[in-house]
């Protein structure tokens, strides 16, 4: 190639390069509407794809209930609600770009985080640049809310309300268990949840036997179950999302490996989890942030509890879980917060999010000083018979611990 | 009692690792191709059997001939319509043409199906087997003695028959199996369908076991590319015999090293295979 | 005619982020990434012939060495220096190992290479976040500032690149590589030291992908051992050089930008299906324009100067 020829195509390369950006800035922006636009980057394909679809089903019910209701009320107006989707295919990265664009580009007016403790605290740097104010309807562990960040809220409680209660009803009801063994998987919220069961166990003078991560994406087990089995632990406790929760059962059964109590954290909740596993998800334990069995009547737009599950049941044929009604309550957080200020500026939305008490039908809502939700008790369960039953707190408990997973 | 567990953990994977590295293996040795759908080939036998199991019935043992005829035409069309036209080219043009072509595949079956896990749950679900305080399951156990039948029956097909002896001389020498009469565009054509077959069968196999998902087609591959360099380039016994150290080294690895470390494991080896011995256990001569 | 045609399109890039919102000055801060990432690549795939796979693995070395540093309390930009540098050292030990390899062999060890690191990273929790994930101070800046900051920092970084890419396409070493390239072997007799010139050849194709790993750290304030050790980093320079022209400057940066502008189109039009449609477009770049797009321009504008 000639010199004059490289710096022929290295300047046509350049002048591409200006005429884009002058094309790409003239594209135009939203029109005036008395719309609010809330973004919602969710993983809507890959393997996070159930988690991902959960919330959207959580934040559309919100959204259609409050529209059919006459919309958000700000100061004398009223506001029709639209939730902006984009699909990050379970790719992080691509969640922190699509949190930038529906910013930049689809200038929303606030925001939703992205699906789990990682993503969200991926995506939590962008909006608290911009200022944004983002509830996070799926992050518990408290590395998401320990940057010091003042535009994030979450309405999950931190894992250990989850851990300690657990370890509290093993240590009381079942006195044969010393040895725990504990198989997270290698990723933010399931790692983080089981150092918090270690930790709890420990403080309980249980003897924590065994304590492995595995890789995400991992497809057989039997080595890490072999080892368990070897332990012979009278507790096992496996975090994970529920398709990792789902192979490590069906494989523990394959080993032939059971224990008098088996704790799984994330997935037992869901229906899913029951129908795959079949009869091996018989006793299983499991913690989670929210049963649809609590009663709590409160001042969002569905009112109470009950009214959730019933308007859940007709829009989509099933009894809601954790996932979908914090999604829901997140879009009502927004409502109130909103309706309390009287207006959609971000740093006034802000404020009241911030300094808000409430009931809902969630529970009572308080975020505390990294905007986590501190105002909860989360319920433990069991799968008892193929159906989920509440056994913590004993204000709402349906059944007592059974012992024994074979 | 741990280890004895431990050790039939890793030949029951072993074999099922033989089967989905020797059509790989026979791909890379003839042609000089590494053909990265691979992985998205037993993916797509995967498939097959669960559909076949779901709509039709079909038990995914038995469905293997189903998937190995769809992978057999499938990559018998890819191999003639593209990828003949590369085969002489160098390393990089063949390696991101394949590439290319298994982003397409892939993508297209996560549209098609989602990128969700599936599973194949038996109405009847076969057993677990205890033998001396060992336990393995049954589904496992079939699995991996139907995976050693197939490529037990590829070597023989190879040995014994025409076809068979036709590919071995073109991998051995080109030119001069040309000069003997060999069709080697032919040759060439077939092999890479006999790898989608082979590919299809564990696919199936595979359903039995674990969850089925495009995802999977990038640690398939990587495995693949592990025995095939343990095990030596275009040999079936050494892709057996690569898939079964395999198998036996990521359960030792597990236990010694913890189970998130296992694939690392393969993968170091690999590299040391790579600079120490690049002919594999059996010293038998790859291409450069 | 032509300096100063390259001195508006200069104008162009500085004056750019006046005109353009936040997202623009991201995708061009991306593409210039790429420039960097096709231009490294460039030296070990495109002059000397070796197919490295490991672009990947210096991209989050680089990253993580800088994202360390950074959490220690090292000023970014020192830190970025002390990604590439782990870079450069790690792709000379490295080299010394797997240059000694030839075609597939190489290109597998080099591509397994960035599997190894990522499985490092995911298990020093402690030093690294593991799996959970690393985060990196926030700029006491503005978002407007900040986006504009790294965008011309990412232009410097370019530039460094194509300076170096000019220096030794100029230089013995230049000449040397593409000796190495035809004939390994002939380029030994003839007095071509091949095993330091490939090494230094490697080493120059980390450096500046491991700064930009450290920068791409600070840009975006958090990683994942899955996002920065992705193997598309080290497949998508290989086909933005096989795009524009290996071997050349141009070629790279061409290819970089044309692949930037396509993969934006088809994720904005194709969102389900868009790396879909980059596997068809990999696929008929190879089948039907296998010496890049820079050869078709250059066959088109001879045939247009010719018919007056």
């Amino acid at each position: 190639m000639t010199r004059s020829s490289v710096k022929k195509c290295l300047g046509n390369g350049m002048m591409f390069l200006a005429v884009f950006f002058l094309v790409a800035s003239l594209s135009t922006g939203q029109a005036a509407e008395r719309v609010i636009t809330i973004g919602a980057p969710l993983p809507l394909t890959g393997p996070l794809s159930p988690e991902g679809q959960k919330q959207a089903q959580g934040y559309d019910l919100w959204a259609e209930t409050a529209n059919k209701a006459g919309g958000v009320k700000v100061a004398t107006e009223h506001y029709k609600v639209k939730i902006v989707y984009n699909d990050y295919q379970s790719n992080t990265p691509r969640a922190v770009q699509l949190a930038e664009k529906l910013i930049t580009e689809d200038k929303v007016n606030f925001t939703f985080s992205p699906f789990g403790s990682g993503a969200t605290k991926a995506a939590s740097g962008v909006s608290e640049k911009y200022g944004m104010p983002t509830i996070a309807a799926t992050a518990s562990s408290e590395e998401v809310y320990n940057q010091g960040y003042k535009y994030l809220f979450g309405t999950f409680t931190p894992n250990p309300t989850l851990t300690e209660p657990l370890s509290d009803i093993v240590k009381e009801k079942v006195p044969a268990v010393k040895k725990v063994a504990i198989l997270a998987r290698n990723d933010l919220f399931p790692l983080a949840i089981a150092q918090c069961m270690d930790a709890s166990a420990k403080k309980r003078g249980f003897n924590v036997v065994f304590f492995e991560k595995y890789a995400i994406g991992t497809m057989d087990h039997a080595s890490a179950l072999t080892q368990i089995r070897g332990a012979q632990p009278e507790w096992i406790f496996a975090t994970g999302y529920i398709n990792d929760l789902i192979l490590i059962r069906k494989q523990m059964g394959d080993l032939k490996v059971s224990a008098p109590v088996v704790t799984m954290i994330a997935g037992p909740a869901y229906k899913e989890f029951v129908d795959a596993a079949g009869p091996l998800a018989e006793n299983i334990t499991s913690a989670s942030w929210w049963h649809p069995a609590v009663r709590y009547k409160g001042e969002d737009v569905f009112g109470s509890t009950e009214n959730y599950n019933k308007l859940f049941r007709e829009k989509y044929g099933i009894i809601p879980d954790y996932a979908q009604a914090s999604a829901s309550v997140a879009g009502c957080l927004f409502q109130i917060a909103i309706e309390k200020a009287g207006t959609l500026d971000r740093k006034k939305v802000r404020d009241t999010l911030a300094s808000m008490n409430v009931m809902t039908f969630w529970g009572p809502v308080r975020f505390g000083e990294t905007g986590q939700i501190i105002s909860l008790k989360p319920p433990v369960f069991q799968i008892q018979k193929g159906t989920q039953v509440v056994i913590f707190p004993p204000e709402i408990a349906q059944a007592n611990l059974l012992v024994g997973v074979k | 009692m741990l280890y004895l567990q431990i050790l039939v953990n890793g030949i029951v994977l072993g074999g099922l690792y033989a089967c989905i590295a020797v059509g790989f293996s026979l791909v890379w040795g003839v042609l000089n191709v590494i053909n990265i759908l691979h992985g998205t080939f037993i993916v797509i036998g995967s498939y097959t059997a669960y559909f076949a199991y779901i709509k039709l019935g079909i038990h995914p043992l038995l469905s293997i001939p189903i998937a190995a005829a769809i992978l057999f035409l499938l990559a018998y069309a890819f191999q003639s319509g593209m990828i003949n036209k590369v085969v002489a080219a160098p390393v990089l043009t063949t390696l991101t043409l394949t590439f290319g072509l298994d982003l397409f595949v892939n993508n297209l079956l996560i549209v098609a199906f989602k990128a969700d896990y599936r599973k194949v749950i038996l109405e009847h679900p076969l057993g677990v087997l205890t033998l001396a305080g060992i336990t393995i399951p049954e589904d496992k156990l079939a699995a991996m003695g139907l995976a050693l039948l197939l490529t037990g029956l590829l070597f023989w097909v190879l040995d014994a028959s025409r076809v068979g002896r036709a590919i071995v001389a073109v991998r051995m020498d080109r030119e001069a199996a040309a000069l003997m009469g060999v069709k080697v565009k032919k040759i060439y054509a077939l092999t890479f369908a006999i790898g989608g077959v082979m590919a299809g069968a564990a696919g199936s196999l595979i359903s039995l076991i674990y969850p089925i998902s495009p995802l999977n087609s990038l640690p398939f591959l990587g495995k693949a590319f592990v025995i095939c360099v343990l095990g030596g380039l275009g040999s079936v016994p050494g892709a057996m015999l690569g898939g079964l150290t395999l198998g036996v080294l990521e359960s030792f690895g597990a236990l010694a090293f913890g189970p998130e470390h296992a694939v690392t494991l393969s993968f170091i080896t690999l590299i040391l295979f790579l600079l120490f011995r690049p002919t594999g256990i059996m010293g038998k001569r790859g291409y450069e | 005619m032509k300096r100063n045609l390259l001195l508006l399109a200069l104008i162009g890039i500085l004056l750019a982020p006046m005109v353009a919102n936040n997202y623009m000055i991201r995708l061009a801060t991306i593409m210039m990434l790429y420039c960097v990432l096709a231009l490294s690549w460039n030296f070990i795939g495109g002059l000397t012939g070796y197919p490295s796979f490991a672009t990947a693995a210096f991209f989050g070395l680089g990253a993580y060495a800088g994202a360390v540093c950074q959490g220690q309390g090292v000023p970014m930009y020192l830190a970025w220096i002390l990604g590439a540098l782990m870079a450069a050292i790690f792709a000379t030990g490295l080299g010394l190992a797997i240059l000694r390899l030839r075609g597939h062999y190489f290109a597998i060890a080099s591509l397994v290479v960035a599997d190894v690191l990522r499985e490092i990273v995911n298990s020093t929790t402690n030093l690294t976040g593991g799996g959970m994930g690393f985060n990196l101070p926030i700029l006491k800046l503005g978002v407007d500032a900040q986006a504009k900051l790294f965008y011309y920092l990412m232009f410097v970084l370019a530039l460094l690149t194509v300076a170096t890419a000019v220096l030794v396409d100029r230089h013995r070493l230049g000449f040397g590589l593409r000796c190495i390239k035809q004939n390994e072997d002939a380029a030994n007799m003839i007095g071509v030291n091949a095993t330091i010139y490939k090494t230094v050849a490697f080493i120059l194709s980390a450096v500046f992908v491991g700064w930009a790993g450290a920068f791409y750290a600070s840009w975006v304030n958090y990683i994942e051992p899955g996002d920065v050790f992705d193997v598309l980093y080290s497949v998508k320079p290989i086909v933005m050089v096989l795009l524009g022209r290996a071997g050349t400057i141009s070629g790279p940066i061409i290819g970089a930008i044309v692949f930037l502008l396509m993969e934006e189109l088809v994720w904005r039009n194709f969102l389900t299906f868009h790396a879909g449609v980059l596997g068809l477009i990999v696929v008929a770049l190879i089948l039907y324009l296998p010496d890049g797009v820079l050869a078709l321009n250059f066959r088109r504008l001879v045939a247009w100067r010719k018919n007056g």
